[in-house]
Parts: structure tokens; sequence; C-alpha cells
């Protein structure tokens, strides 16, 4: 028996409080009696015991009243029924309402002992199946999407509400702004969060893969088909499949699709029999579909069959007000995952963050922040370690000659990279020396300090 | 492990083999380093007698030594050949309250294996050695513990007691070391 309980014997016999009492303790555990179902209530409202030993006939209030109570009060407290009547209705009975289990007085030595075994592995999958269920949470949850600017107060506001219907959604998005993230709020909110997400990459893979990846194949339709395997598009079975990069998939693929989607049945490679199909369908893509569709590249039945409700999700240079949000978020996460302490950003680097144009989006933001973290010899964030950023979004005044241009973006360059002329030369396409004279004609020098 | 500050009373409650409470005495002076004493014969406990059970009480038996005088003796381990009890289960081996000053060992259920055999006298020895040291352990203070060979391990039939040995685990040492200063 791992770990210390808080225990409650509730018997109106003393001789078997005292019994029971002196047994707990022999286990450190942390014991308390209850001579009425009544105390038992009282002294369970001052303190949440873990654990009660409850006799079933007892004056007043009896045992089934004394758990039907607790069970409805305090679900998480687990009930021991003892009885001396060993009759089977009361025993049925209480473990239908909730006990955990009952034991016939008096009972031998290693049965009490082994109820507590039990017990003890219960308390550690309950604690597992917490720890898991936040983890999964925190994975899934709604406010994982960091942002309050009003494009993100948009997209934030239209999750809950299209996450109730079974209606396909498009996500449209520059690469790296948080589709999949948005896909798996849509699903943790909908009645299917219990079911299976399934992410498919179609641009990651050739026709015939995720051909098979999708409908499933039976064994031996192709080399290397030994067994036969179902598709995810049956394995979802009533969750929610998202296809990201859905523009990247074939006419032929798009042709079937769109029958999966019309018809919900599907028929796996090498396969006669039609099997029904039950998901919500989630697309994504960076491209202009529309466009696409008016040109004739896309098939536009299927656009408009995926397209039932479009969520366009802003690139992050849309929505710079979000920057510092998203960095102390990632500095908060890589802190804790490196285990190093930065928890700083100096003033000189955020802006340097704000103005740059990000064209990764968040994900490039993400990627800096973890890279500046690892690389950082300090608890503050400075312009040293984004060195690796190109200062290309700082705005150049437009009423600037060609040479003042020139000179500030020299600058902003040799900002950007710690003052290093090696490295700067090279992003400039100078060689060294060519740089040191430009630096000298338009005197700028490294800041002391 | 050595104290000087702590002794401990070997009394027979009723007719015990002299061997018996010797082999006891021993084992409490090896394995604890605790000065022991046979002290004289309690009668037989006929108060404790459960009619309707046909077993001691324990407990009850545990309550009147606590009340008697037993020297200079700072705890007391009583043994007796009677089948003991205490309400809630079906037999104990022994019993003792947790920091108490009485504790009390049965040869009644240790003379028998758990398919009704008889075993060898060096065994049933063995196993009242075993649960004498156990139960000395908890007016010792010590609580039950989690290792199975060890003595503090509980054991709800005499299986588990042969299976478990005569020395605490090295958790339990410690921790009576401590509570011996």
């Amino acid at each position: 028996m791992d770990g210390k309980m808080s225990v409650m014997i509730v018997d109106d016999e003393a001789i078997v409080r005292e019994s029971l009492f002196h047994w707990f303790k022999k286990y450190g555990h942390f014991v308390e009696t209850a001579a009425s179902g009544f105390e038992a209530l009282e002294k369970l409202g001052k303190y949440p015991f873990q654990l009660l030993f409850v006799d079933i006939k007892m004056p007043g209030m009896d045992g089934i009243e004394l758990l039907e109570k607790v069970k409805t009060d305090y679900p998480d407290t687990l009930v021991i029924i003892i009885t001396a009547y060993g009759s089977i209705e009361s025993s049925v009975k209480a473990m239908r309402i909730g006990a955990t289990d009952y034991l016939l007085k008096p009972f031998k030595p290693d049965q009490l002992s082994l109820v507590m075994e039990r017990i003890s592995v219960q308390k550690r999958l309950v604690s597992q199946y917490n720890y898991l269920k936040g983890h999964l949470e925190k994975i899934t949850r709604f406010d994982n999407i960091i942002g309050q600017s009003s494009e993100m107060e948009k997209v934030f506001s239209l999750i809950p509400e299209v996450a109730q219907s079974d209606a396909s959604i498009l996500l449209v998005g520059e690469t790296g702004t948080g589709k999949e993230l948005v896909a798996k709020a849509i699903h943790a909110e909908s009645r299917r969060s219990h079911l299976p997400f399934i992410a498919i990459n179609c641009g990651a893979m050739p026709e015939s893969l995720l051909e098979s990846e999708l409908f499933g194949h039976q064994k031996g339709v192709f080399t290397g088909a030994t067994r036969a395997r179902k598709g995810f598009l049956e394995v979802v079975s009533g969750g929610t499949l998202f296809l990201d990069e859905i523009g990247e998939i074939s006419p032929k693929m798009q042709i079937n699709l769109l029958r999966v989607l019309e018809e919900k049945k599907i028929t796996s490679i090498g396969s006669r029999e039609p099997v029904n199909v039950d998901f919500r369908l989630i697309s994504a893509t960076r491209r202009d579909l529309k466009k696409e569709v008016a040109e004739g590249t896309f098939r536009e039945d299927f656009f408009y069959r995926i397209n039932v409700i479009m969520i366009e999700i802003p690139p992050l240079r849309k929505r710079k007000e979000d920057i510092p949000l998203l960095v102390e978020h990632f500095l908060k996460k890589y802190c804790q995952e490196t285990t190093k302490y930065v928890d700083h950003v100096t003033r000189d680097t955020m802006e340097l963050l704000i103005h740059y144009d990000w064209p990764g989006n968040v994900r490039e933001l993400e990627n800096a922040i973890e890279r500046a973290v690892v690389l950082s010899k300090s608890r503050t964030l400075n312009v040293e370690d984004l060195s690796f950023i190109r200062p290309a979004g700082k705005p150049i005044s437009k009423t600037l000659s060609l040479r003042e241009m020139e000179k500030e973006y020299i600058q902003q360059v040799l900002e950007g990279n710690n003052w290093n002329v090696t490295q700067s030369a090279k992003i400039l396409g100078i060689n060294r020396v060519t740089l040191h004279k430009m630096m000298k004609r338009y005197r700028l020098e490294r800041p002391e300090g | 492990m050595t104290s000087k500050k702590k002794s401990v009373g070997v009394i027979p409650v009723g007719d015990v083999p002299e061997s018996t409470l010797q082999i006891i005495a021993d084992h409490i002076t090896g394995r604890f380093k605790l000065t022991t004493q046979i002290l004289p014969p309690l009668e037989q406990p006929e108060y404790a007698f459960d009619e309707r059970r046909l077993q001691y009480n324990a407990g009850i038996i545990i309550e009147a030594m606590e009340a008697m005088q037993f020297g200079n003796h700072d705890k007391v381990i009583g043994v007796l050949n009677n089948d003991l009890f205490i309400p809630i289960f079906t037999h104990v081996f022994g019993e003792a309250r947790q920091g108490g000053k009485c504790g009390l060992v049965s040869l009644f259920r240790l003379m028998k294996n758990s398919d009704g055999s008889t075993p060898p006298k060096s065994l049933v020895l063995e196993r009242v050695a075993k649960v004498a040291l156990h139960e000395l352990g908890h007016l010792l203070d010590l609580l039950h513990c989690e290792h199975k060979k060890c003595l503090m391990h509980f054991s709800g039939g005499v299986d588990e007691v042969d299976n478990m040995s005569l020395e605490l685990c090295e958790y339990c040492t410690i921790y009576l070391q401590d509570k011996l200063g």
C-alpha cells in the first residue's frame, strides 16, 4: 500500500471503531472515527477524507443512506461498506450506489489488506487519468491559441459557433499561422471531442500513398501490402479529420473525396465492399483556392463541398499587437522545456521582434524564441540572442535619399548581427573591406556598453 | 542499536513452554539489542474469552495488562497458547497498539500450516519469534512496511509469516535506531 490516506471509520460499535483505528494507525494513515452517519457527514464537511469504512447497520442514518449522501456531495471519497449481516441485497445495493467494495464482519486480516491494495491501485490509476486528462486538455485547449488582436478575436468567436455544427470547414491562412491549432480547438469544442482527431498533411505524400492512407487497402493489392490496413477515413470513426494542404491534392483524389463526402461511404483499395463512415471534415490551405477554381485548376464542386464555412487566419504581420503576448508565452514554454531561466526581453529586442515581418508566422516566431532561449547566456533576451533574424521589417522613411537609405540599411544589418562585420557583409553581398570603408564613410560605430 | 534505556519483559499468559519464552527473549536481545527478562506467568485470561466466537479478545487482554505494573520494563510482550481475535478480524497472530506498552503473541495458529499439516517445532519457534519482534516493533512505534521481506510487513496468514525475514529492511532499521536513540 503506497502513500498514506485519510481514513474515517463510521460504526456505532466502539469496539469496531477502535479495532480498525489501531489497524490503520499501524500503516501510518490519518485515521478518524465517527459513531454515526450524522457525525461522519459533519467531519467530512470539515476535512476531505479519501476513504470511509461504513457499517451498513447503524441507528438513525444507516450505511446506505450515508453512502448516498457521500456519493452526492463528495463523489471523490471512496466508501467501503462493512456489514455483519452479509445480506447480498444490501451489498449489491451499496455497490450500485457507488461503494468501492464491501467486507463481511469479521473478515480475515488479509482481506482488509487486499481491499486496501486494490484501493491503492485505483488511486494511482485515477491520479494517472487526471494527469493525462489535464495534459490532453492542455494540448487541445481553446486558450492554447494566443492572441488578443481584433483579427484573432474574430477567429475565437467563430470557433465555438462552428464547432456545434457538422458542416465542413476550410481554414485559410499562410504557413505557420496555427491552422492545425484552430482545427484542434474546433474539435475540442465539438460533440465529437471524445473521439479521434486525425491530422493528415496532403502536401507531404504522393497521391498513391495518400489514397492508401485515407481509404485503406486489402492484403496483397500492391507490393508491400503484406496485410490489410484500415484507412484514416474509417479509423477516425465519429471524430474529426483534418486535411492540411488540401490545395495540393490531385483532381482524381478530389473526385474520390467528393464522393465520400456525399455518400458517407468508402471502399478500400482492392475491396468491393463499401463501409459506412462518419467524420467531420476540416481542411486547410495556404493557397487561394477561389482563384484556382476560377482558373479551372481546382474542382468547383469539391471546393464548395469543403468550404461550407471558411475561417481566415490572419498572418502575424497583420496582428503585430499579439507579438509581445506570443513572445511571453513561448518564453515560458521553452524555459520549462529547457529548464533555463529567461524571463525578460529588452525593449530593443521586442522592437526587433515586432518590426520583423515573420514570413513563417507564429511557427517562425516560436522557433526564433526557442533558439534564442537555448543560446541565451543570461536571464534577459537581448538583440544579440536574436541576431539570426534579418531586420528587414524596420520601416524606412520614404523621404530618404539613396545615400541615407544605404546608411540606414547598413546600420540595421549591423545591429541585427551584433555588429559582426563578416556576417553583415555576407548579408549585404559585399566583402568585409568594402563594409569597413562604408562604415567609415557613414561614421557607423558599434555603440559602447 | 544498543540501548540501555529500554528493557523488555516477556511474560507467559497461562501455560507456555519455557523454551518458547527463552527463544523470544533471545531474539529481542539479539536483533533489537534490548535487555530482556522473562517474568512470572499471568493467569489464563478467562475474562477475555468470547463465548460466541470461542476465542480470546486481544484488546481486552492488552487493556488488562496495561493496567498492571511490570517493574521497570518499558515494554512487555505477553505470550499465550489461546486463539486471539480483535472484533473486526477472524483471528490475529499477535496484537499491539502503535506506541503502546503491552503486546501479545499467540502460538495457537502458528502451530499449523495453511494446509492443516503440522510444521516442525523449529519452524513454529521461528514464526513465534517473528510475530513477537513484529509486535514489539509496533510498541516501539514502527509502522507496517511495504517491503514483503521486512519483519514489519503485515502478515495475514502463516505463509506470509514464513515468507518474511527476521530482519528489518534498511528503512525500518534506521527508524528503529531513531526511536531507540
